[in-house]
């Protein structure tokens, strides 16, 4: 029975190996306001000896992330991981205290394109730009 | 005259009784005669009726063991054909599983950063539970296992077991080295882990935990399971060894109504790929230790090609763009330049969000103009807020 492998169509998997929610250990996504896109991340004091223990998708988070600031959505644009899954390793790394979370300014509130493109006409008309 | 008498008288009474004598010796004679002829033909009739005897039974066996043999071949073709159909059925199962594993983790790139994320895991989760339950079904129909082309490492391979599993979570990897399965083991190896895991969860309760580790024993790679379960008993480690050596194929048709095809699929896959599976150790909890013993043609100690190779810059423009609207990131720099990238104080357009990458349409007069704006008002606001730069100084 284990002759004749294939004389029908062998089957390749093109599938990751490794499945997402494997990546995630199952945790759930945190909350929506929590690691936007531009929250910026960065290793906590320490966190190398830590890191030796990690999965091999958060110690490429923490090598991004060891020499300063990075935006989430950088690191998801660099491990080629899912937003949503940075976000869960962020959460996980941040309550290990392996990294700093820093989050962005808020936006200005008021600032509408409408309005700021009438500002800046009018400027123009008065100065000539 | 009278003693002549009596003489002639005891003459002729010895011949009388010679004579006698001599009849009933020739008559006893014949009699033994006959006795021994009836004799001879008795013995020669039972010998007969004995060869008849042992014909008719030699002819009884002849058909017990053809009667026999014919049911014998009727189950073996009844197992070939169940085998068959069953066959074409799990490989149907098996590559709409891989299809729709495939699916499935390019819809969750698309939304990853949508909360549905969360539901597309754990339908993945099932879905590969399902992939794991149609390769069991397709290997022990003979059928031969989707196959990959990448070497990965071995720690990789076990979270892909892992994720194979109902309760995946409790299972915990020890170590993980440079060491990397050959592209040809790491399907077969996988499978063979999952079904060793899913044995480790189903066999010790639902929250104790089941320890991987590797050990590299002379030319040996071994992946080492240990369970907090019950032990098994001698008959059923004596069981269980003979279905893993492969040296037993159960039959389809013996595996009852709630098969349980773990051990006999990890015995066909070991033999057929060439390693070895003990399941007779005792864990460090007391539980069951299996152990999977990969020679040397299977593994190398070559470090594995990086997961993710060095990213070409137009993906990582693509990646970004998508996630944050703006091509700010396309400088690729992991760290900040707070200038170049100022934190936007503008509501995206909608225009802006569905076509990130077409500013010229907008007119690029306008936008360098909002641009400097954008950068004055920034510079304005840093004097009363703290620039993360002050944070990175720090």
């Amino acid at each position: 029975m284990r002759d004749e492998p294939d004389q029908d169509l062998d089957l390749e998997l093109t599938s990751p190996l490794v499945p997402l929610f494997v990546i995630t250990g199952g945790h759930a996504l945190p909350p929506d306001h929590e690691y936007g896109h531009t929250t910026l991340v960065t290793a906590g004091e320490g966190a190398s000896a830590a890191a030796r223990t990690l999965s091999p998708e958060a110690r490429q988070v923490m090598d991004l992330v060891s020499d300063g600031f990075l935006s989430v959505a950088e690191v998801a644009g660099h491990t080629h991981l899912p937003l949503g899954i940075v976000r869960i390793l962020l959460a996980q790394m941040e309550g290990s205290g392996l990294i700093i979370v820093r989050k962005p300014v808020p936006r200005a509130e008021r600032a509408d394109r409408e309005l700021l493109s009438a500002v800046l006409d009018g400027l123009k008309t008065r100065f000539g730009a | 005259m009278i003693r002549d008498a009596l003489i002639w008288c005891l003459v002729a009474i010895a011949a009388l009784a010679v004579a006698a004598a001599v009849v009933l010796f020739v008559r006893s004679r014949g009699l033994g005669e006959k006795k021994r002829r009836s004799e001879a033909a008795l013995t020669q009739q039972m010998h007969a009726a004995e060869s008849q005897l042992a014909y008719a039974r030699a002819e009884l066996q002849k058909h017990r063991d053809e009667y026999e043999g014919t049911i014998r071949e009727a189950e073996q073709a009844a197992e070939e054909s169940t085998k068959a159909v069953l066959k074409g059925a799990a490989r149907f199962l098996q590559s709409l599983a891989a299809e729709q594993t495939t699916l499935l983790d390019d819809i969750q790139r698309k939304y990853g950063g949508h909360p549905v994320l969360a539901d597309l895991l754990d339908v993945n989760h099932a879905n590969a539970q399902m992939a794991r339950k149609a390769q069991g079904i397709a290997v022990m129909c003979g059928a031969p296992l989707g196959r990959r082309n990448k070497p990965a490492s071995v720690y990789d391979v076990v979270r892909s077991a892992q994720g194979q599993i109902r309760n995946f979570h409790r299972v915990e990897i020890m170590q993980q080295g440079g060491l990397a399965l050959k592209a040809s083991a790491v399907a077969p190896v996988a499978l063979a882990v999952a079904e060793l895991l899913d044995n480790a969860a189903s066999f010790s309760q639902h929250d104790a935990p089941i320890e991987v580790t590797f050990q590299r024993v002379q030319s040996n790679l071994c992946i080492v399971i240990d369970d907090a379960g019950v032990s098994m008993s001698d008959e059923d480690r004596q069981r269980a060894t003979a279905l893993l050596s492969g040296d037993i194929v159960p039959q389809l048709s013996q595996l009852g109504n709630q098969p349980k095809f773990g051990f006999p699929v990890v015995g066909l896959i070991a033999r057929q790929y060439g390693f070895k599976v003990d399941v007779t150790g005792v864990s460090r909890y007391g539980g069951v230790r299996a152990v999977v013993l990969l020679p040397e043609e299977l593994w190398t100690m070559e470090e594995t090609p990086p997961p993710v190779e060095e990213a070409p810059v137009a993906n990582i423009r693509r990646v970004e763009s998508r996630s944050q609207n703006t091509s700010r990131t396309m400088h690729g720099l992991p760290k900040r330049g707070a200038r170049q990238a100022p934190i936007a104080s503008v509501p995206d357009s909608p225009a802006a969000r569905t076509a990130p990458r077409a500013p010229e349409e907008t007119g690029r007069t306008s936008g360098r103009g909002l641009g400097a704006f954008q950068r004055g008002t920034l510079s304005g606001r840093n004097l009363d807020t703290p620039s993360f730069e002050g944070f990175e100084d720090e």
